[in-house]
């Protein structure tokens, strides 16, 4: 299928790696859309018009304003809770998949420690979730 | 009115167009033939009725409909026909585009406007094109104090990773760019890189309102990201797998959606906070912060982050469809093909030109790409309407709503899943 993973190696193909050759085609196309859409900007820099002249148009774009100061400043966000939840919650989630996908395998007592589990996250998450809301100690 | 050019001379016209086809010749003569010839020296070619494809034999069939025919369908089943034209990215740009023009005429409908109507004649349907030729003609302004190099790369990597989204979604039976067995967390690998492009883009910038529409894209596609991951895991539990294909075949009989209805809610809302569509559109509010992390972005980069948005909205659209609507399943609508197609051609009027084998589909891949079309344009319809209804949401009741409500309702979602499981209604040796 994927003649560029085989070496051809003697008498015998040899397989390069079976799972890294079903993910190719995703690069693939990947490096289509690359190839496709950076001549867009090549063609659009030859065809419009660039005029220098004006070093005003340049500046970062304030509606109008002059801009003052840096264009990457700090600010409060107040989101850095979330931020830690996402990172725990994410990893658990995908963990979930791990057992999702081979359940009609397992047997039915192997569910028991995963509803367990399910009652730590939700509980883990709603104490969380009650304490992102006391910005005071954000 | 301003003459366009005012030196116009016919002769010196004449002279450039000539002069350029003698550079192409001359350039294709000296580089492009060699490089044809070295490239088919590289590919392995395939065997058509008993000989094996040279070059100079496909010339020649080019001539004869019927033996052209066989060149066409051994084409259609290399990897190149399905990355670059169906079910890849030509297919999903096309579908892309219908939407951009359905979107604005549907829009203009709602709000009671008119829309796109000189461009074209008919409903004013070649607008996008126009919009294209302006975009392309649009000078590139980039800030002075730029990262050039990231914020040139950025929109290119916004439609590459659209694209690669599209890749892993399978449109007919069989008609899949990459059919991987772990599909479903191939897709969220790839849904994890679009905040990471667009806070790229947005930093790269160095400006303050795409800066601050950065971090909001990224904050809310992060946090609605663990929703979107909980609200699937309800079909792959009944269906065991993770391949999208085989969740899509798995649907034969009925959608999901009838078991699962509120993981499809939960998909649904989510998918349109990851689409940053409205009433979830905070990381572009017009009226807050002009463009949010698109302000900076002038003529064809914004024409591409368009393009990958619209790409992504395509992606996640059929995404719903596969895993909740039962992809390309569906009642049998295409007609059956005459048998004389299939065995003897078709005689097209006074030119006899006798084609057997014409069908490039079978009828069921094209009854499959008809289902999936059909309820992909239905979702993609669902996911345009609130664009003209509701008002943005206020960020406290974003947050609330994606980490109190769909997490809750997920989580819901997957007990509902696991006791149709285990009460013995669905999964082997079940009732349905």
């Amino acid at each position: 299928m994927h003649t560029f993973l085989y070496k051809k190696v003697g008498f015998k193909a040899e397989l390069v790696g079976e799972l890294a050759g079903n993910y190719s085609t995703v690069v693939l196309m990947f490096g289509f859309a690359v190839a496709a859409m950076a001549p867009a900007l090549v063609i659009s820099r030859m065809l419009s018009p660039r005029k220098r002249s004006n070093p005003v148009k340049f500046l970062p774009m304030e509606c109008g304003q002059v801009p003052t100061g840096e264009g990457r400043t700090q600010f409060m966000m107040q989101y850095y809770a979330y931020i830690l939840m996402f990172v725990v919650f994410d990893v658990v989630a995908i963990f979930l998949y791990a057992w999702g996908s081979t359940i009609l395998y397992l047997p039915k007592e192997a569910t028991l420690p995963i509803i367990a589990f399910l009652g730590i996250i939700f509980a883990a998450m709603a104490f969380a979730l009650s304490q992102s809301d006391r910005r005071k100690i954000w | 009115m301003s003459v366009i050019a005012p030196n116009f001379k016919l002769s010196e016209f004449i002279k450039s167009i000539l002069d350029n086809a003698f550079w192409i010749l001359l350039i294709l003569a000296l580089i492009g033939i060699p490089a044809v010839q070295v490239i088919l020296f590289y590919i392995e070619m395939p065997v058509i009725n008993g000989e094996l494809l040279t070059p100079f034999l496909a010339l020649t069939w080019i001539a004869d409909p019927s033996r052209t025919l066989p060149i066409i369908k051994a084409f259609m089943t290399t990897d190149l026909f399905r990355i670059a034209a169906f079910p890849g990215f030509g297919f999903a740009a096309l579908l892309a585009a219908g939407t951009i023009f359905v979107e604005r005429k549907m829009l203009a409908k709602l709000q009671l406007r008119v829309g796109p109507f000189y461009c074209g004649k008919i409903e004013g349907i070649l607008q996008l094109m126009g919009d294209g030729l302006k975009l392309i003609s649009k000078e590139i302004i980039i800030p002075a104090k730029a990262d050039k190099p990231i914020f040139w790369a950025a929109p290119v990597l916004f439609v590459a990773t659209a694209a690669a989204f599209v890749a892993l979604i399978p449109v007919a039976p069989g008609w899949v760019v990459a059919d991987l067995d772990v599909g479903l967390l191939a897709v969220f690998a790839i849904i994890g890189f679009f905040p990471i492009i667009t806070i790229l883009s947005a930093w790269a910038a160095n400006s303050k309102f795409p800066f601050i529409g950065g971090i909001r894209a990224l904050f809310q596609m992060v946090s609605f990201e663990i929703p979107l991951i909980l609200s699937l895991l309800g079909a792959v539990i009944l269906t065991g797998t993770l391949n999208l294909s085989e969740i899509a075949a798995s649907q034969s009989s009925f959608p999901w959606i009838i078991f699962l209805p509120i993981g499809a809610i939960v998909f649904f809302v989510t998918m349109l906070a990851e689409l940053e569509r409205i009433p979830f559109d905070l990381p572009e509010a017009e009226s807050e912060i002009v463009a949010g992390w698109l302000t900076e972005l002038s003529g064809m980069m914004y024409g591409l982050v368009q393009l990958g948005t619209y790409l992504k909205l395509y992606a996640f659209a059929a995404l719903f469809v596969v895993i909740f609507l039962g992809g390309f399943n569906g009642p049998m609508l295409w007609p059956p093909f005459p048998e004389e197609i299939i065995t003897e051609g078709i005689e097209l009027g006074p030119v006899t030109a006798q084609i057997p084998g014409l069908p490039v589909f079978s009828q069921e891949v094209l009854n499959g790409i008809l289902m999936f079309v059909l309820k992909t344009v239905g979702v993609i319809f669902f996911i345009l309407l609130p664009r003209g209804v509701f008002p943005r949401i206020r960020v406290d009741l974003l947050l609330d709503l994606g980490w109190k409500k769909l997490i809750g309702l997920a989580f819901v979602n997957i007990f509902i899943a696991l006791g149709l499981l285990y009460a013995g209604i669905l999964g082997p040796g079940g009732i349905i």
